[in-house]
């Protein structure tokens, strides 16, 4: 029931994504000349490294669903013993490397601004900063949405079916925004 | 649970025909219908595969056969609160921060509390004090 929900309300925030998506194209196809000179300010090196990182926190939060679908919260053995970990371990591994993403995010900024691209800069940078902003912030709304699952698997002392869905559902939507950003790095960095 | 995904995947085959032939008809300059109309597509494409994984997954229900009796659907439907007082803090919250758009930016921040308090309280309503397992 939760996740029906959760894929329906994701469905709509793909709308929410393609309205960002139209408007970068749209600025793009009337302002040809200033996407080749502002895109060519981009760091790609950086930001694939990131994009890498978000791409493999994907795949590290499915294995906390897997845990969670086994009922198991917390590791079974030592601290690196990664076969044996449960959906602590691994969200909180998938948390750090979100926050590493927001951080990069940050640091990407910081340079372009340095390089005189920011939000009131011209066409490109709206349209670069509203696309990737409001990425980052859904990123930064997962991460608040891990610290409140793991938060549930610590409070559970009988981790059960209620924490699992809400830690499924949350793997949804995280999956979801990586597959966004996949979409968004091909448009602003590859095709530029 | 055919008829489901059918019901929402069958977008798929209006949505993104629409799109190219859109596309074609505007020369491929227009990217606002071209992206929303495809993206339609992706949006019908989502519900409806997720429907059908989770067909697959639970297989047949009594909603899927004619001669079904209600009593055969009994059993745990999934967790739901009988009330909570939650949503409501968070709709104060919200109103707060929107108050603060429009009157001043600091008031944004008691919202932020707020909205913080409401969260965790909505989130462990079920996990602490009475309800704790």
């Amino acid at each position: 029931m939760v996740s029906v929900g959760t894929v329906v309300w994701l469905s709509s925030e793909l709308m929410f994504f393609a309205g960002l998506f139209a408007m970068y194209f749209s600025l793009r196809a009337a302002s040809g000349e200033m996407w080749a000179e502002e895109t060519a300010k981009l760091n790609f090196p950086f930001a694939l490294v990131n994009t890498i990182v978000l791409v493999a926190s994907s795949f590290t939060c499915q294995m906390g669903v897997f845990a969670a679908e086994r009922l198991q919260p917390r590791r079974g053995g030592g601290a690196f013993d990664f076969l044996r970990w449960g959906m602590i371990e691994w969200f909180l591994l998938t948390f750090l490397m979100g926050a590493f993403f927001v951080a990069g995010q940050a640091t990407e900024y910081a340079m372009l601004v340095s390089e005189h691209v920011s939000l009131s800069t011209n066409a490109y940078g709206s349209a670069f900063y509203m696309t990737t902003g409001f990425h980052g912030l859904h990123v930064i709304g997962g991460l608040v949405a891990f610290l409140f699952i793991i938060g549930r698997g610590y409070a559970a002392k009988r981790f059960g079916h209620f924490e699992a869905t809400s830690a499924i559902v949350t793997s949804y939507y995280w999956h979801f925004v990586d597959v966004v950003w996949i979409g968004l790095f091909l448009v602003i960095y590859v095709l530029k | 649970m055919k008829i489901e995904t059918w019901l929402f995947g069958t977008g798929i085959f209006f949505f993104i025909p629409v799109a190219v032939v859109y596309g074609f008809m505007t020369n491929w300059s227009e990217w606002v219908g071209i992206l929303g109309m495809l993206l339609v597509g992706g949006l019908a494409g989502m519900i409806g595969s997720y429907l059908g994984v989770t067909a697959k997954r639970v297989g047949m229900r009594p909603e899927d056969r004619e001669d079904a009796e209600i009593h055969e659907g009994a059993g745990e439907q999934g967790h739901f609160s009988p009330w909570s007082w939650w949503p409501l803090v968070l709709g104060l919250a919200c109103a707060t921060g929107f108050l603060g758009l429009a009157v001043g930016w600091w008031i944004l921040f008691i919202g932020a509390g707020i909205a913080l308090v409401a969260l965790v309280g909505w989130v462990f309503e079920y996990s602490r004090g009475d309800h704790a397992h």
